[in-house]
């Protein structure tokens, strides 16, 4: 009798080859957990950097070797694709990851140690802070909750299933709300940046679940492709649906940070770590518009028709608002959260487009500007005051004769955002404009050229702070950084610039990987 | 493919600029010297291609070099010469080295920079001239807008930042707009050719757009070159530009890279919306006629020397304009003359005044005074620049001119008359700065100024000796661009007007 | 061959200019050598053109190819055309421009650059020559504009005068506004005959319709004006004066000056074609020529009078070349006789000035005689020419012009009889308040009379002011000379000549009478109870306050206004757009208030939004 209902439950196939990198990173993640465990202090930030590197850099070559056209398939019964797309965003993710982790293992740039509170507990500016700080503890906690979030990303940019990628938001989104919290210099902003990051996150999930009961209840299925299938099939009311559709696109736009669900951005991106802050700049910035394109493109691809105005809209107001508020900031680590946002709306301009292309477009955008952004910040960490990172751009001036080679370097990462030419962002703001005006967006994209005009106003006022004017009094100093940090850098600089130059390499890439499988 | 002429000319520079990094004791010149040799060797490259240019040949370029860059969008590194970028690469070879030798006196400590800047000026002059590929012109057309940027701002007056700002703003917005309709252009031409090229001359040669489609774009390309050449009233960043920066700088900018403006509105509007050109033409020459005498008009209110000149070019790039899209061979190839003319005289002037500027960081008019008596060559040299500027016959300013105003009467009477009255006008405006500044009773602060060096005579002598002999000689220059002109015009369709009366035999 | 001429003065000029200081030692004498070889090559070809038979006298040299469009049939040759009518011209310029470079040795001798001064003299002498010898329109104002270049470094070749600054440019840019005129005509020539040389307008014009004659003959009468000092385009000249004398001389009496009658004679078929053309010739001639004589008559200043008297003269001649084939001839004719009897007054002023500490007030001068008798006798005979005393250059020349006047019309030959009339009062007068009178100098100033450098000029221009007159128009030699060219009609005058020339003779006897009468007395300072004319006379006519109010002022407050617009409109477009962008930017920042509850409502609100717009998309 019982026998019969287990045989009634089909035994889940599961191709572990396949998942492995996600697998590994998860494995990582709980090696982590153990370490903290058993092995004692000093030791861990060994141990730990030890087993993230290996962990990235496996998983990496497991999604190289991979991710040939033979590596695309429909595993864990159909609740995981790993197609092209798929593939291309792992990658992405463990590359862009990898970089953040430099800068998380950084510990030269501020005398005091890492970027992180020497001891969460502790009463920002308490006594025990001091004994803490005094002692040099390290909160080699962030390692296995950094591990969590990256096996978190590599999952929700595959699952094909809406329960899972619930699931996989949540793994990602968990650990980084404790790591937000985490900032080692004004404690209080990064734990408030937490709180909020916490709680508006959970709102939104639940906003997304919400949506996924609805999906369910119309179609009868969680899994896209089924529910596509569910959508084209269906001949009753679709009032249902639409509401279904809108919430799940809340729960996505959310994380992308599109406009009017951008707010907790700046307050977020300003109050944590940098090396956080880059690392939701990039790789979470990657994994959400992964997650995105997949959900709207094979579950809700029937109903483009439907959906594709209000992307649209959505899209010219993020772009729009994200630079003319950006415009206004006088903090670089602000001012480089609002422009994550206008970011993402020209990404959505490319999204909007529903194409091959489109996809190969949406995908160079976010490689380029995940780069340059990563880049960016790692710069920020080593301009430095007494009181640590200094991030008033206006103590900026003259920088370019204290340090050329930063300046510049920020410069060449400015420019990419300006979107001039010969750099990252002009090949990824011609890519979406293509797919947008292949679309028939023409207008939209004129919008976009709009705000890119704006927006170029912030970046180049940068430049011209750091090279155009004389350097004040007791301004900020520029520190040499470790190998860490360089390495950071020197990549993100490579990545914008070859990808400006001979974009054609990541193109054929790209587009030959940009089918979604359903 | 044929040798790689135009590559060799186009790496010249940035060979330079990488060379000015090697440390000394691999390479055993100053700055000074690798920037000045890099672009004399240029120079001597142009002329080398120039004398194996082929006049008569049908072909639409020639010396053709290209890579594939982009397939996916059928973007080609394609660099290709025309009639008309033969003489703007022969200009632009010319001023390079005259700059450098004229204004050694700008490269105090941060001369590597300087240099490099200018060098890389000149490469995205020569790239941009050279393009024959849309998509590479368009990066060229933006990417140029930096090595300025810098210049200004690094170099230049106490509001740098708030000019250079200005200047790559503008250039911005015009590149954005030009963008979008690079785009479309795109699909247009994927739709109708069935692959995605951006090839100037198939692109010419090959797309029919139908009416509308073709005006926006038209639109479009003309919003981009119409600010940068500039034209009214999208010209206000030129005197802000031109008071701030440098008198290197200027040459550079107001000599060179402005003439983009005109290039791409006779090199790419002209020949892929002809139509459009054709249709608009009328409204386009009512503006330049518009903006020479507004141009003239302000620029005798100036109390400012470099924004005085600034409005003088814009007068100028009126008259550019003008003969653009009168579409007559006269017209069209006195505007290819003007371009010269305007870069000659506009060097002239920046470059001789400009060290009188440079001595009392002051550009205010009412500052000097009979600086003559303290500086008789500056004073030549800088009126005969002015000479050249105000058209007068024996200068190539007169045969530019004279050939855009005809060109232009042959098909819009009224236009050319309002613009012929600007000869009245250039005679005020110029004349009234050289007697305030330069003549009357010498005020002190231009007693002491010091007089140009040997170096600056030289380096000026040339500006000098080209703008008398275009003036009698112009023959080479309309030689060069005729064919790429008549071919222009036979893409427009358009033809030259006859004499009223059958010409009589004898002439 | 003929180029030899224009190319010897302007290489020189060339050399000069461009080595500098360097030439400082032998600069003036390769400015003389250029000037004389240049009036030797212009003497040899006229002699091989008088063996010639007339028909054959025109010869035509095309240098090389100057601007040439096949496509559109445009093409402009660098070509010399010596004819009777250039010829004439090249022997008065080359003549008396080596006559004046010599005198410019003495005068110009305390200058501290004389080279600069003899560079400028030769780079005038070569466009002027270019100017007459050109074969086309195009050409011509090449050396038209070479001539005002050369006029504008020459009136302010005292640079440090602001005066002198401010009248170069003024003379400039009035000749610019006649420039306007010659360019407008040289495109319609286009236009219409699809050349601009003078052989095809000349064929074309008869084949033309009117309203084409009518133009270019206007266009063409502007540009005389700017050129020639005459009304409405007059007031450059008077301040032309603050140039060294001998330029005065050169330039603005006996040469450049006299380019806009060359214009009109060489352009002669296109205005024979146009009646109303003419007539506006002969009334801008006969408006000049008083205006002139007047002004002339009330300056105290002798330059300035001589210059109002170079204005009038010229008014004879334009209002002759407005009469058609009956004044051509007579025109070039006053030219020439002009060219000498004024040169060599204005030299004989520039050697009182140069004896007097460079005074140029005629109401300190005086008595004059006993101390430079050469000056003296040469501006006498110079006087007796202007006004008309036979058997002196000026009584043939202007004496044919009445009665061509006449022929034309009883109003042109008043005006010019009146002229006649006036020229020689102001002449008397002046010769009066400068030789005859008692001595009214200035303390410190002992007048002696000027080296053989300024001499010799003198008496050389002199003789043929005395004599030109006799030997052109022996038995018409000039007319026939000309006719060619010109083409020549005998004026048939209302009177007989016999009576014209008693009435013009006794007109000027009057004149003269009038000017001894008023001058027996002089005043050290000049009367200031006078009558409105010599008041107005006095300030030019006013010229220059119509100048100032209907041209400079509005131009002024427009150039200064539309400043202003450029930059609070335009660019305050511009600004405005930045300004606001920021102003919206700042408004939008204040969204941000940092409550987790307020951004928790806008997300509520905001999916809300999203939910009804899709629905609504459905429905």
């Amino acid at each position: 009798m019982i026998q019969t209902v287990l045989n009634t439950i089909p035994t889940p196939s599961f191709e572990y080859a396949l998942l492995s990198p996600i697998l590994v990173m998860f494995l990582a993640a709980c090696l982590g957990v153990l370490v903290e465990a058993f092995l004692p202090n000093e030791k861990r930030r060994f141990a730990h950097l030890i087993i993230v590197f290996t962990a990235i850099l496996f998983a990496f070559f497991a999604v190289v070797l991979q991710s040939g056209p033979n590596g695309r398939a429909l595993v864990a019964n159909g609740t995981v694709a790993l197609d092209g797309p798929g593939w291309i965003l792992q990658g992405t993710i463990l590359l862009v990851a990898a970089l953040s982790a430099l800068l998380f293992a950084e510990s030269k740039i501020d005398p005091l140690g890492d970027a992180f509170a020497a001891r969460a507990s502790t009463l920002p500016g308490g006594e025990e802070e001091k004994i803490a700080t005094k002692l040099g503890w390290a909160q080699t906690e962030i390692w296995p909750l950094f591990s969590f979030a990256i096996s978190g990303m590599l999952l929700f940019v595959t699952a094909n299933d809406l329960l899972v990628l619930f699931v996989a938001l949540e793994v990602m989104s968990l650990p980084l709300y404790l790591l937000a919290g985490l900032a080692r210099r004004r404690r209080l902003l990064s734990q408030e940046a937490a709180l909020k990051y916490f709680i508006l996150g959970a709102l939104a999930s639940a906003i997304l679940l919400f949506g996924s009961a609805l999906t369910y209840a119309y179609t009868g299925s969680l899994e896209f492709g089924q529910i596509s299938n569910g959508i084209s099939s269906a001949n009753n009311s679709p009032g249902l649906l639409t509401a279904a559709i809108a919430l799940v696109a809340v729960g996505m736009l959310f994380k992308v940070g599109a406009v009017p669900f951008h707010q907790w951005v700046p307050d977020v991106y300003t109050g944590s770590p940098t090396p956080v802050t880059s690392f939701m700049a990039g790789a979470v910035k990657v994994a959400a518009f992964g997650g995105l394109l997949r959900v709207f493109y094979v579950a809700f691809g029937a109903l483009v028709w439907d959906w594709r105005p209000l992307i649209w809209v959505v899209a010219g107001l993020t772009m729009v608002v994200g630079s003319v508020i950006a415009l206004a900031q006088s903090d670089f680590k602000r001012m480089l959260a609002y422009s994550s946002v206008s970011n993402g709306g020209f990404i959505l301009v490319g999204f909007s487009a529903t194409s091959r292309p489109a996809i190969a477009a949406v995908l160079i955008y976010l490689i380029a500007y995940a780069f340059a952004t990563v880049g960016a910040f790692a710069l920020l960490t080593l301009i430095r005051e007494q009181a640590g990172e200094s991030s008033t751009l206006i103590r900026w001036k003259g920088l370019g004769k204290k340090s050329p080679v930063v300046a510049g370097l920020m410069s060449l990462f400015m420019l990419s955002f300006a979107g001039i030419p010969l750099t990252s962002g002009f090949t990824a703001k011609f890519g979406v404009f293509t797919a947008a005006i292949s679309g028939g967006a023409t207008a939209l994209v004129l919008v976009g050229v709009i705000a890119s005009a704006i927006a170029a106003v912030f970046y180049i006022r940068v430049i011209i702070l750091m090279f155009f004017s004389e350097p004040i009094p007791e301004g900020p100093f520029v520190v040499v950084p470790s190998i860490f940090t360089t390495i950071a850098i020197t990549a993100s600089a490579v990545v914008t610039i070859i990808l400006g130059l001979f974009p054609q390499v990541v193109i054929d890439l790209i587009s030959s990987a940009s089918v979604f499988l359903r | 493919m044929n040798f790689p002429w135009l590559l060799i000319v186009l790496l010249t520079p940035l060979i330079g600029t990488v060379l000015l990094f090697v440390p000394k004791r691999f390479v055993p010149f100053s700055d000074q010297q690798i920037a000045l040799y890099s672009s004399l060797i240029t120079l001597l490259f142009v002329i080398v291609i120039a004398l194996q240019f082929d006049i008569s040949s049908s072909a639409t370029t020639q010396f053709d070099i290209a890579f594939d860059w982009i397939p996916v969008f059928g973007i080609t590194f394609h660099l290709g010469l025309t009639g008309i970028s033969l003489v703007l690469v022969g200009l632009t070879a010319v001023l390079t080295p005259i700059v450098l030798l004229a204004t050694e006196y700008e490269v105090q400590k941060k001369n590597k920079e300087f240099l490099m800047w200018i060098l890389l000026t000149q490469a995205s002059a020569l790239a941009v001239f050279l393009a024959r590929d849309l998509f590479l012109f368009y990066v060229v057309f933006e990417a140029m807008l930096i090595p300025i940027f810098f210049l200004v701002g690094r170099f230049g007056g106490p509001k740098k930042g708030a000019a250079a700002l200005k200047f790559i703003l503008f250039g911005l917005a015009g590149g954005l707009v030009m963008l979008a309709a690079l785009i479309w252009l795109y699909f247009v031409a994927v739709n109708q050719l069935g692959r995605g090229t951006f090839s100037i001359t198939a692109l010419s040669n090959e797309l029919k757009l139908d009416a509308w489609t073709e005006r926006w774009l038209f639109l479009g390309f003309f919003f981009a070159f119409a600010l940068k050449a500039p034209m009214i009233p999208g010209h206000t960043w030129l005197p802000d530009t031109a008071e701030q920066a440098t008198p290197g700088t200027s040459t550079m900018l107001i000599g060179i890279l402005d003439k983009v403006g005109t290039y791409g509105m006779l090199a790419i509007l002209l020949p892929i919306f002809p139509n459009a050109s054709i249709e608009f033409a009328p409204v386009i020459i009512g503006f330049a006629a518009l903006g020479i005498i507004y141009g003239a008009l302000i620029a005798i209110a100036q109390k400012n020397i470099k924004r005085t000149f600034a409005y003088i070019s814009i007068s100028h790039f009126g008259f550019i304009v003008m003969g653009i899209f009168s579409f007559t061979s006269i017209g069209m190839i006195g505007s290819v003359i003007y371009m010269v003319a305007h870069g000659l005289s506009t060097a002239g002037l920046f470059l001789t005044v400009g060290y009188l500027i440079r001595q009392k960081e002051n550009s205010l008019i009412s500052n000097f005074g009979g600086v003559t008596k303290a500086a008789p060559v500056m004073t030549g040299l800088f009126l005969i620049a002015c000479l050249s500027s105000i058209a007068l016959p024996g200068m190539a300013g007169f045969v530019a001119e004279f050939m855009v105003l005809t060109g232009t009467f042959q098909k819009y009477k009224i236009p050319a008359i309002i613009a012929t009255l600007a000869i009245i006008l250039a005679a005020i405006y110029m004349l009234w700065l050289y007697q305030r500044v330069f003549t009357g009773t010498e005020t002190k602060e231009s007693s002491n100024i010091i007089d140009l060096n040997r170096k600056q005579i030289l380096a000026l002598s040339p500006l000098v000796a080209l703008t008398l002999l275009f003036g009698f000689y112009p023959a080479p220059i309309i030689k060069i661009s005729e064919s790429t002109i008549a071919y222009t015009m036979t893409l427009v369709g358009a033809t030259d007007p006859q004499p009223m009366i059958k010409k009589a035999v004898n002439q | 061959m003929i180029a030899a001429v224009i190319a010897l003065p302007a290489l020189s000029a060339a050399v000069l200019l461009s080595f500098g200081n360097r030439t400082n030692k032998f600069g003036p004498w390769l400015a003389i050598f250029a000037s004389t070889g240049s009036f030797l090559i212009g003497l040899w070809h006229f002699l091989q053109m008088v063996a010639r038979p007339a028909e054959e006298r025109p010869a035509l040299t095309t240098v090389y190819e100057w601007l040439s469009v096949p496509a559109a049939g445009f093409k402009i040759n660098f070509a010399l055309q010596l004819d009777q009518l250039s010829i004439s011209f090249v022997l008065l310029i080359t003549f008396v421009g080596t006559l004046i470079h010599i005198y410019s040795l003495g005068y110009m001798s305390h200058d501290e650059n004389p080279r600069r001064f003899f560079a400028y003299l030769n780079l005038f002498v070569a466009a002027m020559l270019l100017l007459v010898l050109a074969d086309n329109y195009l050409l011509l104002y090449v050396g038209w504009e070479g001539v005002g270049l050369a006029s504008y470094l020459l009136i302010g070749f005292w640079q440090h005068k602001p005066t002198a600054a401010v009248a170069a440019k003024k003379a400039f840019v009035a000749n610019r506004v006649g420039d306007f005129g010659l360019s407008l005509a040289i495109m319609t020539m286009f236009i219409v005959f699809g050349s601009v040389s003078f052989s095809d307008v000349n064929s074309g014009i008869v084949d033309a319709p009117a309203w084409v004659s009518l133009t270019l003959g206007l266009l063409l009468l502007l540009a005389a004006c700017g050129k020639s000092a005459q009304f409405p385009l007059q007031s450059w000249l008077l301040d032309a004066m603050e140039g060294p004398t001998p330029v005065s001389a050169l330039i603005h009496a006996a040469t450049m000056v006299t380019a806009g009658v060359y214009l009109i004679v060489r352009s002669a078929s296109i205005f024979n074609a146009s009646e109303i053309a003419q007539t506006a010739v002969v009334i801008t001639g006969a408006i000049s020529l008083l205006m002139g004589a007047i002004i002339g008559a009330a300056k105290d200043d002798i330059k300035k009078s001589l210059a109002g008297s170079t204005m009038s003269q010229i008014g004879y001649m334009v209002l002759a070349a407005g009469l058609g084939p009956i004044g051509y001839v007579f025109a070039i004719l006053h030219l020439i006789t002009h060219g000498f009897f004024k040169a060599v007054m204005f030299l004989g002023a520039g050697s009182v000035m140069h004896a007097t500490n460079d005074n140029v007030d005629m109401r300190r001068y005086g008595g004059l005689p006993k101390v430079m008798f050469f000056t003296t006798i040469t501006f006498f005979i110079g006087y007796l020419a202007i006004i008309g005393v036979p058997p002196f250059a000026g009584f043939y020349s202007k004496d044919h012009i009445i009665e061509a006047a006449l022929s034309h019309s009883w109003w042109a030959g008043a005006a010019v009889l009146f002229g006649a009339g006036l020229t020689a009062f102001y002449m008397t007068r002046m010769m009066m308040m400068t030789f005859v009178s008692k001595s009214r100098w200035h303390e410190d100033v002992h007048p002696h009379e000027s080296p053989l450098s300024m001499i010799l000029p003198m008496i050389v221009l002199s003789v043929g002011a005395a004599t030109m007159g006799i030997l052109l128009t022996r038995n018409h030699v000039f007319e026939h000379w000309l006719e060619p060219i010109t083409g020549f009609v005998e004026p048939e005058p209302p009177l007989p000549i016999q009576t014209i020339t008693t009435i013009t003779l006794s007109v000027v006897a009057i004149g003269v009478l009038i000017g001894i009468w008023q001058n027996i007395k002089i005043a050290k300072v000049a009367p200031v109870k006078v009558s409105f004319v010599v008041k107005a006379a006095r300030k030019d006519l006013y010229g220059d306050v119509l100048n100032e109010t209907l041209l400079m002022r509005p131009g002024q407050g427009l150039t200064k206004s539309l400043n202003i617009f450029d930059n609070a409109v335009v660019d305050g477009f511009v600004n405005g757009l930045g300004l606001f962008v920021s102003g919206i930017s700042a408004r939008l920042r204040r969204s941000e208030t940092g409550y987790v509850r307020s951004y928790a409502m806008s997300i509520v609100l905001g999916t809300a939004l999203l939910v009804i717009a899709l629905l609504m998309v459905r429905i």
